[in-house]
């Protein structure tokens, strides 16, 4: 893009040369620092996985539900809806659906409830489920003590199962302005086949959870 | 830096290395930016070409030119990447950085010319990487990559089995490396290389705009580098970063997605805020209307565009305090940009205008970019979002500011820098016509969008209810006359370098204040030998 140079032919190289070696230490140390914030920021990308995880089972954010060891010793008189939903991810032959459509509760009362999941194909198959609920608000709310959910899952060809979800709604939902409107609540889950069949095969025994 | 008296010693020192070695071992910032900006023109035609092909595809309801609406998914990916990652950045950041960042702080190249060299020969194999992913499986049975540009799982794991994918992420692998080598080198010239008196309060905001942007670049990239790693490793490597079924979450692609995407979206219009406000101020003959505020308010701008990345997430499930959060955030970027408007309207004001071709351009930029930054602000409200989100309106709206807008800097940059860097000047009027084309054009395409996708006209869908025919042929008569005004430009361009008309070391007067200005056109192979004295 530049018109032909005007001057006459000396000594390239050495300009250009000169150019390349006045380079005084302190770039070195400047462009080191900035690759290490490069690398940190690396580093961040990888570690947001793990602390996205955590904040979410913290805060019950997107509807995460929260783990607990036993129900609270009072329930209170208040009466919640709880609905069930069941789906199963395209590549996995299963057929999977609640036992029952709905339980009402008392809020801070224990309940027992049930999916049954068919393995239709002629193998056996290692599912795991994921959950939430909905309104998302309910997560942090939600307690479930036992759960197929917490472990996978392996059916036999054509074999049917019973699986219990065993949950709780913390009465401080009550507390909460932004929830204590809440009247009805939904449980969803989705099976997907768990991935490396072999490696993660579980002993059917856990199948039916920990009750 | 004594070497430089040293170097400017025997004064016959402007010598080009032969064709080989100049432009493939180029380490001369001027030649590495002259390549940055003639691959962004190849760019630039591919990615103008694609895009033709959408508007094509939707210039009546049903399907026109696509066998299936894949392909127009695909066509309106590579479009949006190129235009991205092969045009606007190598041309704003890579061409205009490396030709006049050392210019206008005096200083004699890069801080580390060898990496220039290396953060463009990165470009033509990403590129390329790009372009064979359009011809490689996809989904199964079907060509390239439909995933849009921001490559969201599941769509782009179990959606694209193929190998289209793959190539589409090492080629922005490459692209990101070249990015993040050519800031670690601007921010060390800029901090290191600065000639006497040029200290960071003196620098013009042009460079500002490029200390910025770097910074923005070397926080940014990394977490796409990382994030398009996972999507990578969870294609053909087994991991479930994103992938429910072993335990991961599509949703966490998003955040990191956007947490690169929002700073990205202002790495493309920073360095276009720099060339505005240098060529306003040249064409007022006044210095910029608060030049300290111009510079913080770019600072601002990049801090709080790291807090702001999930207001492209409404609708992905955030909780009401978290959107409550987001949207305030996302408003109070809205203030220092306005700092930058009213700052060049009052430069404007009150100065000697005049109005030759850059100047039009930049003004023209000014007007796109309100607009856009009004439709911004509306869709900062989540409830509003919600009805917009994903439709032709955001399109409009993302057009305004970083395409188009950038666009408009861009041409406004070209021409103000043409005679430099060319020695030669350009047709005014052809200039002139490429303008008010241009700019009718796009406003022709882009404007009726916000009506259609108030009306619910969705992006990413190659088809659309009869309802929208209307507003939809408008927008492909734009599309044509916005062709047209490219037509004129490279005519414009051609005949410049048939004209060969000089344009002496400094065509505008004395309005242009900045070091690139005291030396020739074209520059010497290597300008300021002797640094330059600043005042
Ligand atoms: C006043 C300042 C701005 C505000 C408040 C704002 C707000 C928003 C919001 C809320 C969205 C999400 C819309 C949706 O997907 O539903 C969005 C999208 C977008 N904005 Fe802005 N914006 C502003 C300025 C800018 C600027 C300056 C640029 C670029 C230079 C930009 C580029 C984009 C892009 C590329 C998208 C769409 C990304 C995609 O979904 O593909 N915005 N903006
Ligand atoms: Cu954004």
């Amino acid at each position: 893009m530049s018109s032909p140079d005007p001057h006459s032919a000396n000594s390239p190289q050495q300009a250009s040369d000169a150019r390349l070696q006045q380079k005084p230490a302190r770039h070195g140390l400047v462009g080191l620092t900035l690759a290490g914030l490069v690398v940190s920021m690396l580093g961040l990308s990888y570690a947001a996985v793990p602390l996205y995880k955590m904040f979410c089972q913290v805060t019950g954010y997107a509807g995460t539900t929260q783990r607990a060891k036993a129900a609270p010793l009072k329930a209170s008189k208040e009466l919640i809806t709880v609905r069930f939903d069941a789906n199963v991810s395209r590549d996995l032959d299963w057929q999977f659906k609640p036992a029952q459509r709905s339980i009402t509760l008392k809020i801070g009362e224990e309940k027992l409830a049930f999916y049954e999941a068919t393995n239709t194909s002629d193998k056996p198959i290692t599912g795991t489920a994921t959950f939430n609920v909905t309104p998302a608000i309910a997560g942090s709310y939600f307690n479930k003590i036992a759960c197929f959910c917490f472990t996978e899952q392996t059916l036999e060809p054509g074999e049917t199962v019973q699986m219990p979800v065993s949950f709780f709604i913390d009465p401080d939902i009550l507390t909460d302005s932004d929830s204590k409107d809440v009247k009805e609540i939904t449980l969803s889950y989705t099976f997907f086949v768990v991935k490396n069949q072999k490696t993660t095969q579980i002993k059917k025994s856990n199948a039916n959870g920990s009750l | 830096m004594s070497t430089q008296a040293h170097a400017a010693d025997h004064h016959d020192h402007d010598h080009k290395p032969g064709f080989v070695k100049r432009w493939l071992f180029s380490t001369n910032h001027k030649d590495i930016g002259t390549l940055y900006l003639i691959f962004a023109m190849v760019g630039g035609t591919i990615g103008g070409f694609l895009s033709m092909g959408i508007r094509a595809e939707l210039a009546e309801p049903g399907m026109q030119i696509f066998s299936n609406p894949h392909m127009f998914n695909v066509f309106s990916t590579a479009h949006g990447l190129i235009m991205i990652f092969f045009m606007i950045m190598p041309s704003l950041f890579g061409g205009f950085g490396n030709w006049f960042v050392p210019l206008m702080i005096g200083a004699p190249d890069m801080a580390f010319p060898r990496l220039n060299n290396v953060s463009f020969w990165l470009m033509p194999p990403a590129l390329t990487l790009l372009i064979i992913s359009l011809f490689v499986e996809g989904p199964s049975g079907m060509n390239g990559a439909g995933v849009g540009w921001t490559v969201y799982p599941p769509h782009s794991t179990s959606g694209h089995p193929g190998p289209a994918v793959d190539f589409a992420i090492l080629a922005l692998h490459l692209a990101g490396a070249s990015s993040i080598l050519s800031s670690i080198n601007f921010i060390t010239t800029i901090f290191n290389m600065r000639t006497p008196g040029m200290t960071l309060h003196k620098m013009p905001l042009f460079v500002w705009s490029m200390l910025v942007t770097a910074f923005l670049l070397l926080l940014a990239m990394p977490v796409l580098a990382g994030a398009i790693t996972m999507l990578l490793t969870d294609r053909n490597f087994g991991t479930t970063f994103f992938d429910p079924a072993g335990g991961g979450d599509p949703v966490l692609f998003q955040h990191l997605f956007w947490f690169f995407g929002h700073p990205e979206v202002y790495v493309i219009i920073l360095p276009g805020f720099g060339i505005v406000s240098q060529v306003i101020s040249t064409f007022s003959k006044k210095p910029v209307f608060g030049y300290l505020p111009m510079a913080y308010a770019m600072v601002a701008i990049g801090a709080v565009g790291f807090v702001v990345w999930a207001h492209h997430m409404y609708t992905a499930g955030l909780s009401l305090d978290t959107q409550a959060y987001f949207l305030a955030a996302t408003m109070v970027i809205a203030v220092p940009t306005g700092i930058k408007i009213f700052s060049w309207i009052a430069t404007m004001w009150g100065g000697s205008v005049r109005f030759p071709t850059p100047m039009l351009f930049a003004i023209g930029f000014i007007v796109l970019f309100t607009l856009g930054g009004v439709t911004g602000v509306v869709l900062a409200n989540p409830g509003i979002d919600r009805a917009f989100h994903d439709t032709v309106y955001v399109v409009a709206h993302f057009h305004y500011t970083m395409s188009i807008g950038a666009l408009f800097t861009l041409f406004s940059g070209w021409y103000y820098w043409f005679p430099k860097m060319t020695g030669y000047m350009y047709n005014e009027t052809l200039g002139k016509i490429h303008f008010w084309m241009l700019f009718i054009g796009v406003n022709v395409t882009f404007f009726p969008q916000h009506f259609s996708g108030m009306a619910g006209m969705a992006r990413r869908q190659a088809d659309y209810p009869d309802a929208l025919a209307g507003w939809n042929m408008i927008s492909t008569i734009g599309a044509w006359i916005s062709i047209a005004a490219m037509a004129v430009f490279f005519f414009a361009m051609a005949l410049a370098f048939v004209r060969k008309q000089k344009a002496g070391d400094n065509p505008w007067g004395v309005g242009a204040t900045t070091l690139e200005w005291t030396v020739s056109s074209p520059p010497a192979f290597h300008a300021f030998e002797k640094l330059p004295k600043v005042k």
